[in-house]
């Protein structure tokens, strides 16, 4: 049992160091957990109260509590906080738009690393626009404070215009961009990319070499899946 | 030259075309205004000299468009906005939403066009210059004032180095200091030779800026002249179109039997 938390743990460890010497590991804490929360519960409540096993915990009406139940939602558990963390503090710690020149810059076409990039501004474009709007919508007495039945009143009405007016400005927003070249086919020359630094050409190669031993010990079996 | 030629225009999915055998010149170095009432056109113009219409939004053109004497059928959208530029009234929809300083989104469309660095680098800062907002250079596009980001987004467009703007009511939402700060960087602008095209429904902005006006009603240049002659013509308001405050105020003073502006001092 011990085997199938000690790796997930050790991963989590690694990133939650990683998070603390980047000053970001109360926001990666938070992150995560609210990534993990909603999909714990259920894997909890699933694995603990039908998975089958053959010692009993505790009988809860027509469900039975095994060991092996609570040891697969606590494997899975531990297994999901290692992918929130990891992709968490991946987004806290990489400049949205580093990552997207430096991968046009290794070959990616300039319109996926544009869309790639817009789509990553997309959410604090969206989030800004809903505060104007949250402030008129205030201005004309709509109550977005309070408990937390007052505030879901007050955000539903906002959902509507937010996301109408991000699609009515679509047509206006492409025909800019067209007349800005964006539709010329063939690469262009950035006027800046991120710095590559030796040891983070040494972390790359490092961590693609573990992911493909990690592969090559899984297709040879020596690294069985959670039973 | 840019040069619109018995221009009709119908949108996809229309029955009926919205620009009716429209014949408009801009010549280098002229600033001409379009006016209009609602729904009149105007827009649909600038679509069409750009080339965006009928090339990105489809539709049928039958006509020409002409720049410098040769037609613009057959040519992309990139290749045509070396040529002619379109800009729109909403700042924020023009911005790339990518760029973390102005300066790199006036860049971005030269960077788009695969120029060398060398290149894009002085047409971004040729085009902030010819609209003196050097100043706003390092500063982040989405935190602008309405004025601001419609002078960045011309910028953007300039970096193209195009030789003809045309602008979709570029002063629209912007507050009165915001319009001033676009209307003076205009005249700039066309005291660098480009031809400007001003939709507007501010005739007093257009009165002391454009050389010409011309009138759209239902498709079709009605009225085309000198912007002084023009904006004073009585059909104005049967066109939907309100004259500029001088205008309006001169035929006041004589409807109740005052000196004229000329005769009180005011200046031309």
């Amino acid at each position: 049992m011990a085997g199938g938390y000690l790796v997930p743990l050790a991963l989590v460890g690694i990133v939650l160091a990683s998070a603390a010497a980047g000053r970001v590991l109360r926001q990666l804490l938070r992150i995560s957990l609210l990534l993990t929360l909603p999909i714990a519960v259920s894997v909890v409540l699933v694995s603990v109260l039908t998975r089958p096993g053959e010692t009993v915990l505790m009988v809860l009406g027509p469900f039975d509590v095994t060991v092996e139940g609570v040891d697969f939602a606590g494997q899975t558990l531990v297994r999901l906080f290692a992918i929130s963390t990891a992709i968490g503090l991946f987004t806290l710690t990489t400049d949205p738009r580093a990552f997207v020149f430096d991968l046009e810059r290794r070959g990616l076409s300039p319109r996926f690393a544009f869309v790639a990039a817009a789509t990553i501004e997309a959410v604090p474009a969206m989030v800004a626009r809903a505060g104007v709007i949250a402030a008129a919508q205030r201005s004309r007495g709509l109550d977005t404070e309070g408990s937390l039945r007052a505030r879901l009143r007050g955000v539903l009405p906002l959902v509507g215009p937010v996301l109408l007016s991000s699609l009515t400005e679509v047509e206006e927003r492409s025909l800019a961009l067209e007349v800005r070249g964006f539709g010329r086919p063939g690469r262009r020359h950035l006027l800046w990319w991120p710095p590559d630094r030796p040891i983070e050409r040494l972390a790359r190669w490092l961590l693609i070499i573990a992911l493909a031993g990690l592969v090559i010990v899984r297709l040879l079996g020596a690294w069985p899946p959670i039973p | 030259m840019l040069e619109l030629r018995g221009a009709t225009y119908r949108y996809a999915g229309y029955a009926q075309p919205v620009l009716h055998d429209v014949d408009l010149v801009l010549r280098d170095g002229e600033i001409v205004g379009l006016v209009g009432g609602n729904e009149s056109g105007k827009s649909t113009i600038c679509l069409v000299a750009s080339g965006l219409a009928p090339i990105s939004i489809g539709g049928e053109l039958r006509g020409e468009v002409r720049i410098d004497g040769e037609p613009t059928a057959g040519l992309a959208v990139h290749e045509l906005a070396q040529r002619v530029v379109i800009g729109f009234q909403n700042p924020a929809t023009q911005r790339s939403g990518v760029a973390a300083t102005v300066f790199e989104e006036v860049a971005l469309g030269p960077m788009n066009l695969g120029l060398p660095v060398a290149e894009t680098l002085a047409r971004a800062r040729r085009a902030l210059a010819t609209l003196r907002i050097e100043h706003l250079a390092d500063r982040d596009p989405a935190r602008l004032s309405g004025g601001q980001g419609q002078l960045v987004a011309i910028a953007s467009l300039l970096a193209m180095g195009p030789r003809h703007v045309l602008l979709d009511e570029p002063t629209a939402q912007l507050d009165p200091a915001g319009s001033n700060l676009v209307a003076a960087a205009l005249r700039d602008l066309a005291a660098t030779g480009a031809a400007l095209l001003v939709v507007e429904h501010k005739t007093d902005l257009l009165d002391g800026l454009c050389d010409r006006v011309a009138v759209v009603d239902g498709g079709r240049v009605v009225l085309d002249g000198p912007a002084t002659t023009t904006l004073e013509d009585p059909r104005l308001e049967g066109w939907g179109v309100e004259p500029p405050a001088r205008v309006r105020l001169a035929r006041a003073l004589a409807a109740r039997g005052l000196p004229g502006l000329a005769q009180l001092g005011w200046p031309a």
